[in-house]
């Protein structure tokens, strides 16, 4: 038998072993995930709770918190696809509704302003010598 | 006999680092299309958190519990009721408690104690996607199903609402201000099996819905202390409790709002062995 015929059963061997192992003894658990790691249904249902709870207390800010788990994207793009999603899925025209009306109003949010430093004029110290 | 090809051990161990060097550095395992029951403990509590406010929101017992069941807990009351518990212990705000705690107690009674606002509703229920992420070689999980099987189908059924129910527009789980929590029951108990001079106070809302988080000063010569409701979900989330001490006299009232009630003194009680303890009260207060 040739030399290099050795490594070659060896290489298969190893895989063989390292599936087995892989896929029988030891397969991979999903565990501590994020959410922004779930499937789109479950993303789009996730965005479609915070639609129903927004509707009741009309609490943009909350409901930007609340959609910071799924990252970096801006809160009105994830209610966007969450609406797209619901579509295509056939959802009632209720949950598009108020995913619509969190979309919107995510859109439209505007944050408030925050002070610049440096910007306000100092003021008098007040008190002090006449 | 031949000698053992020792020479195909290096290969091996180059086959294994270049391996390596693909799963950890080149292509490492992306979780893409998760299902709820893998997120991790804290998002799981955020999850439940969400899926209160927005029963809250709808009182659409059915679909909450379809949502809870995607967490995988295997008692989701109590679950529920232990994170009210942490969520009060923390000093989350009531509010928020209230939601869980209303969850968790609509979920025990099956029944959504939040009146709707019409004769007939319409209950949405999700149903869990039933298919699993499958697995590939490289540990990543298929790709997203373009098909919309295996998502969240709404379901419209129609379920007619008792008459005798009267709809209210708007329903408000806090403690009215300024409405005194009354007293409706103060029993003597006598159980020898119960811890001496206990005291057990419930308080309860309009709806007989348990309230957690609600103070309760208890004062006595020379002394007062503040307990609140809901640190003993295994009893009931509206429960606290106190130990008298006996020949004590308390006057017990509920902080926000409440009228006292004054001359608590832990009763002296027989046993059938004519053996003497103390015994205790079981107070019942409800806020308007």
């Amino acid at each position: 038998m040739p030399r290099w015929l050795y490594s070659v059963i060896a290489i298969v061997i190893g895989i063989g072993l390292g599936l087995f192992y892989g896929w029988v003894v030891s397969p991979v658990q999903f565990v501590d995930t994020t959410p922004a790691s779930m499937r789109a249904d479950y993303r789009a249902d996730y965005v479609l709770m915070i639609a129903e709870a927004y509707h009741a207390d009309q609490n943009t800010d909350l409901a930007i918190r609340r959609l910071a788990v799924f990252g970096s994207n801006s809160p009105a793009d994830i209610a966007a696809q969450a609406l797209q999603t619901g579509q295509t899925i056939g959802y009632s025209a209720e949950d598009i509704s108020l995913l619509q009306e969190l979309t919107r109003a995510l859109q439209a949010y505007q944050p408030p302003p925050t002070p610049i430093e440096g910007t306000q004029k100092d003021s008098a110290p007040t008190g002090g010598a006449p | 006999m031949k000698r053992f090809p020792w020479e195909v051990i290096p290969v091996l161990a180059i086959g294994i680092g270049l391996g390596l060097l693909y799963a950890w550095m080149i292509a490492p395992v992306r979780y893409i299309n998760t299902t709820p029951i893998t997120l991790r403990a804290d998002f799981k509590d955020q999850y439940r958190m969400l899926i209160a406010a927005s029963y809250a929101s709808t009182h659409d017992l059915a679909r909450a519990k379809i949502r809870l069941e995607l967490l995988g807990d295997a008692d989701p009351v109590q679950v529920l009721s232990a994170q009210a518990q942490r969520l009060l212990a923390s000093g989350q705000p009531f509010d928020i408690v209230q939601q869980v705690a209303m969850l968790a107690d609509d979920m025990q009674s099956g029944v959504a104690h939040i009146p709707p606002t019409a004769t007939t509703e319409s209950i949405a229920s999700v149903e869990p996607p039933t298919s699993t992420p499958a697995a590939s070689l490289s540990g990543t999980v298929a790709p997203p199903q373009t098909a919309p099987i295996a998502s969240p189908t709404i379901e419209i059924v129609s379920t007619i609402i008792p008459l005798t129910i009267t709809p209210r527009p708007t329903y408000t789980p806090t403690p009215t201000a300024g409405a005194p929590a009354i007293l409706l029951s103060n029993d003597k108990i006598c159980n020898p099996n119960l811890t001496d001079g206990l005291m057990q106070i419930s308080v309860i809302d309009a709806h007989h819905h348990q309230m957690p988080g609600i103070e309760i000063i208890i004062t006595w010569d020379g002394g007062e202390d503040h307990f609140f409701t809901g640190f003993k979900p295994e009893i009931a989330n509206g429960y606290a409790d106190y130990i008298m001490q006996a020949n004590v006299t308390y006057t017990v009232r509920i902080a926000e709002s409440g009228t006292p009630v004054p001359n608590l003194v832990a009763p002296a009680c027989t046993d059938s062995s004519g053996q003497k303890y103390t015994g205790g009260f079981h107070l019942t207060f409800q806020q308007p």
